[in-house]
């Protein structure tokens, strides 16, 4: 392309070759290293005055020093007089650090993207932000790229009888980024949601309440008494029973508008997000959508299907036990001093502030912080599926995965709780941190891991991983880059080819 | 009881110079604000303040410690972006050493000026003030003064100078008729003839070619250091190529001992080996750099604390007083 100048940030010369290849040009000459203290040197040895310059930077296990060396770049070609600097991040670093987690936390998406704006950028690219609200952070225009597409045709491609999978989310604050993918391929969708157990008589309580439907209701439960209720009453027609507080019940009804499947997500009260409340709304979501499609609604077959369709299973040490497994907590009261205890939540924003106070759980962004509890030896925790996943192949889906622990534990509650067939995990940005690849690795229940080349993945891990299958997103951004120069339109980078 | 009166110093340290930090605390008599900073698996920084900031006097210290200078800086950006958020009613980033000091000029073609952007990158994460101690050039020295103020508005720098304890220190340790200061290079005569004016001893120059940054050429004396202590001032210590020719060349012109006086002792690389084989009787350093185990490595290190500059400072900017006293004294 005639103007333009692609320049490789040092995280990741591999894309950046496969883009300027597809391109048909080669990446310009630029000079990166570090002085011995430690700061980072770039020298741009060819001209940029009046080019189109894209700067390709992606993820790297020294992080800080990728952003700077990015920023370096960035201010070095605005100050050589470029037309133009198009950021092109794959991966955008801190993009799971996009809200006021905790008091006092820094929301460090957004100063960076104010620093690259300082640093003369005047256009971004990026894939799959983790939160797509971040767009509001730059001032510039930004295209946030899909790896969906892509990663649909691959299943459609490669998944063995993929008509009949699955798409589960792992957590509730991922399930848009699953009833996406589900659309698209025009398939069913579950979820798996970790909770804390709270003392072990109550929970038991909570699942007989479960199974056995509507007519028994303790009336400690009146709370999850009202969503359901509210939920399931006015849209199926199974009779509500009347507990006494129409009033409360109707109030809930208003303030959610329409009780459909968005209803169903919402309608878990925000101050106690009990574990069975959630299910029993979700289990009505997922089950109504399937109605939608399918309209077969019988009343009597359809109760028993929700039965079957949330199943809880106990998690100790990030893995599935059977229900006769001693439990490590075995008070409430026991569970709650361990709430309190720092130690046992590493995580900064669990530190000074009650886990609940700001934002809830079922939140994407806090999968990481769910991660670091799920490790701890002493804290049971419930995990709920929901959705049939029997006998039929799962396609666990999120945005990108860092740490194993939660992959891991929705792997084995939808094989060992669900009977499930085969399960693929499925993300944009493959970060694997630590030892994350090889635990993905050597899980049984995991049979395959999807991931893109938005991320870097060293070699020799990725050689020692016969599981890991890597997406190439090169096309995909070359296109974006080609569009982008020549004024041309994005939008068919986003929709779903029918091959 | 009005809102100024509520309005208090509140000192938040990165992890780079706790020591330092620490130190400073002590002098204001305050302690430093508890925070939490932390990096996930893929070694993003997470941070977090442990207590309220709003409407309070925000200062964050910060230093860069040698091969972690980006983490650092961004730590550094976090923490003010942090603050920012947290409604702080003023911060200021106290950076003894200044990142990215030496790349102040676009001296090649396309050569990134990233002092200047590493100046903008902290007023653009929210700091009202930077506090810094001996810039390296001229160039930054001005850069983030009145030319920045212009091009990235309202972000004043105070820069502190060493010097005044510099001159304690030889005050104390020698004769000032014994000594002759010598600048290591052109560009840092202007510093080593403000303080042999001070001291109203001799004064000595050598030139150097250097062809690439760290690599030295051939050195030429301009002065008379026979039978003197010949003093090296310079603002930063890097691998010590420079310092250790400079005292040969000394050697070689007739200097009874030679020593250095430097701001910032960075001391990267090999610096430390290279310091233990040199003709330097001693290397005086601030601790605005933190230094590690280096001094129990090297016996002829010494380390000045500058602290008291740096919390007169703090404690003037609050105040609202002027911090050029500093300039020319050094608090005991």
């Amino acid at each position: 392309m005639r103007g333009t100048l692609i320049f490789a940030g040092s995280s990741c010369p591999a894309l950046t070759g496969k883009i300027c290849e597809n391109l048909g040009m080669a990446p310009a000459d630029a000079e990166l290293s570090q002085f011995s203290n430690g700061e980072t040197s770039v020298r741009i040895l060819t001209s940029v005055r009046e080019k189109d310059v894209f700067v390709i930077q992606s993820g790297s296990p020294k992080i800080n020093d990728t952003i700077m060396e990015l920023l370096i770049m960035i201010s070095a070609c605005k100050g050589g007089s470029a037309n133009k600097i198009t950021a092109v991040l794959p991966y955008f670093p801190y993009s799971r650090q996009s809200k006021k987690k905790s008091h006092r936390g820094a929301i460090t998406a957004r100063m960076l993207a104010n620093l690259l704006g300082v640093a003369g950028v005047k256009h971004v690219i990026t894939v799959d932000l983790h939160a797509s609200q971040m767009q509001g952070f730059f001032k510039c225009p930004v295209d946030n790229l899909h790896a969906e597409p892509l990663i649909a045709r691959w299943i459609r491609h490669n998944v063995p009888n993929w008509k009949e999978a699955v798409v589960v989310s792992k957590n509730a604050g991922g399930t848009k980024r699953v009833t996406s993918l589900a659309d698209a391929l025009k398939l069913n969708f579950g979820m798996v949601t970790t909770d804390k157990k709270r003392g072990s008589n109550m929970t038991a309580s909570m699942i007989m309440n479960h199974l056995d439907g509507i007519e028994r209701q303790p009336f400690l439960e009146s709370i999850s008494n009202q969503v359901r209720n509210n939920s399931s009453g006015p849209e199926n027609g199974t009779a509500p029973a009347d507990n006494g507080q129409p009033r409360a019940s109707r109030s809930v009804a208003d303030a959610n508008g329409s009780p459909r499947r968005a209803n169903g997500l919402s309608a878990r009260t925000p101050s106690h997000p009990r574990p069975h409340s959630r299910a029993q709304a979700l289990s009505q979501a997922s089950t109504l959508s399937e109605l939608d499609e399918e309209s077969e609604p019988d009343g009597p077959e359809y109760n028993d299907q929700r039965a079957h369709e949330v199943t809880h299973g106990r998690l100790v040490q990030g893995h599935i036990v059977p229900d006769d497994f001693p439990s490590p907590a075995t008070s409430a009261a026991d569970a709650s001093v361990i709430e309190e205890d720092p130690m046992a939540m590493s995580h900064a924003s669990s530190f000074f502030a009650q886990p609940h106070a700001l934002g809830g759980s079922g939140d994407a962004a806090s999968s990481d912080e769910e991660d670091e509890i799920l490790k701890n030896p002493k804290i049971e925790h419930m995990i709920t599926l929901v959705g049939d996943v029997k006998n039929r192949t799962v396609l666990i889906v999120d945005d990108m995965i860092d740490k194993p622990g939660s992959w891991i534990a929705a792997a084995e509650t939808v094989v060992k709780r669900g009977f499930a067939k085969r399960v693929y995990c499925i993300a944009t940005h493959a970060v694997f941190g630590a030892d994350c690849l090889e635990q993905m690795q050597a899980c049984d229940c995991i049979d395959a891991i999807v991931v893109t080349n938005s991320y870097p993945i060293r070699e020799d891990k990725a050689r020692n991983a016969s599981k890991l299958v890597v997406l190439d997103l090169s096309f995909l951004l070359a296109e974006a880059i080609r569009r982008n120069h020549y004024g041309e339109s994005m939008s068919p980078l986003f929709l779903h080819m029918g091959d | 009881m009005s809102a100024e009166m509520a309005n208090e110093i509140k000192l938040i340290s990165g992890r780079s110079h706790p020591d330092l930090s620490e130190k400073i605390a002590k002098r204001l008599g305050i302690e430093v604000a508890r925070t939490i900073s932390l990096n996930y698996s893929n070694q993003e920084t997470s941070f977090t303040v442990g207590e309220s900031v709003r409407d309070e006097d925000v200062f964050v210290m910060q230093s860069t410690a040698t091969g972690d200078v980006n983490e650092g800086l961004m730590e550094l950006l976090i923490i003010i972006s942090a603050c920012r958020t947290a409604s702080a009613r003023r911060i200021t980033a106290v950076i003894p050493n200044f990142p990215y000091a030496r790349q102040d000029k676009k001296d090649k073609s396309r050569a990134p000026i990233s002092a200047r952007l590493v100046a903008n990158m902290l007023q653009t994460a929210g700091a009202n003030h930077i506090v810094t101690v001996d810039l390296h050039a001229s160039q930054v020295r001005c850069c983030p003064d009145p030319k920045t103020r212009g091009v990235a508005n309202r972000a004043a720098v105070d820069n502190l100078y060493a010097e005044p304890s510099f001159l304690r220190y030889i005050r104390e340790n020698f004769t000032a008729e014994d000594c002759v200061i010598v600048s290591p290079d052109a560009g840092g005569a202007k510093r080593a003839t403000s303080i042999a004016d001070h001291l109203n001893t001799a004064f000595a120059l050598i030139h150097k070619e250097r062809p690439r940054p760290n690599v030295v050429g051939r050195m030429v004396l301009v002065g008379n250091v026979v039978d003197k202590i010949a003093i090296l001032v310079d603002d930063m210590a890097d691998t010590c190529g420079t310092l250790v020719k400079a005292a040969a060349v000394l050697k070689e012109n007739g200097a009874k001992s030679v020593l250095a006086l430097v701001t910032h002792g960075i001391l990267s690389g090999n610096a430390i080996e290279t310091l233990n084989g040199s003709v330097l009787e001693a290397l005086v350093v601030t601790n605005t750099v933190p230094l590690g185990d280096k001094v129990e490595r090297c016996p002829k290190l010494r380390v000045i604390d500058i602290s008291p500059t740096i919390a007169e400072a703090i404690r003037r900017t609050h105040n609202g007083e002027s911090v050029s006293y500093l300039f020319t004294h050094a608090p005991v």
